[in-house]
């Protein structure tokens, strides 16, 4: 799993071809937050607002992107700053397809990820093609730490 | 007082305690409530089920991370609970009622700042 974290004042996270199921979700997830409380002056609601998206699209990832594969394939987490706009920006790629509920599936979290994302970013978009799901989301008023 | 479930080491960790307090049952949940461990809360929310209680309170107030999964389990909860046994959450904080006010689980399940509310709105 490679990664990158860049100090100063463009803050960048990024874990690629992390593997797309439950115990990466949560191993990334808690490096994220790490990284997150390191680099800006978040108050707690807002630090808990961006983890919990990063989260809920990492889980989607997670449940919905590999169900017809063998194995979990990859997901990619990218954080960037843009100092002078204010925003973060965070993606999360997967190479999978997701699927909406079905009766056979009896995943709980099914169907609240998506509204969470959009809850609690400023900016949320879901782009799905064949080649995979991006979810990108954004907050603005994002300060660095100096 | 009982402790049913404990955590995965290296993954995320949850610890759940059950107690009684008249007819009530009271489950404290700790740490982190996400895919790895919402089969937890599940689990201890069937097994508090079995002993005909007149509510199930779930305290969340000892979470600090609060995922979509364990969402699920809380509304699934009030799904599937007897009619006869009352639900409440516990939760005060960024990182649990907000998120359940945000979607409207909140209003579901019957969201409570503090214990003491909990019980109080359960045995009126």
């Amino acid at each position: 799993m490679p990664s990158t974290e860049k100090p100063g004042n463009r803050p960048q996270f990024a874990r690629t071809d992390a593997l797309a199921d439950p115990v990466s979700a949560a191993a990334i997830r808690r490096e994220f937050s790490d990284w997150l409380r390191r680099s800006f002056t978040l108050d707690a609601t807002k630090a808990s607002d961006v983890v919990l998206a990063v989260n809920e699209a990492m889980a989607n990832a997670a449940e919905f992107a590999y169900v017809t594969g063998e194995r979990p394939g990859t997901m990619h987490v990218q954080a960037d700053y843009d100092g002078t706009a204010a925003r973060l920006t965070v993606t999360v790629a997967d190479e999978g397809t997701w699927r909406s509920a079905g009766p056979a599936t009896k995943e709980r979290s099914r169907g609240r990820g998506i509204p969470l994302m959009h809850a609690l970013a400023d900016r949320a978009t879901v782009d799905s093609s064949r080649a995979g799901t991006t979810v990108c989301l954004e907050w603005n008023c994002v300060t660095a730490v100096r | 007082l009982e402790v049913i479930v404990t955590s995965q080491p290296a993954a995320s960790q949850c610890t759940i305690e059950r107690r009684r307090i008249g007819e009530i049952e009271v489950l404290s949940v700790a740490g982190v409530v996400d895919m790895l461990t919402a089969s937890q809360l599940e689990e201890a929310i069937a097994a508090a089920t079995k002993d005909s209680p007149r509510g199930v309170i779930v305290d969340l107030n000892a979470v600090d991370f609060l995922a979509s999964a364990g969402m699920g389990i809380l509304v699934a909860a009030r799904d599937e609970l007897p009619a006869s046994v009352q639900l409440a959450v516990v939760a005060d904080g960024p990182a649990t009622s907000r998120p359940l006010k945000l979607i409207g689980i909140a209003e579901v399940v019957g969201l409570h700042a503090t214990l003491d509310e909990a019980l109080a709105a359960l045995t009126a």
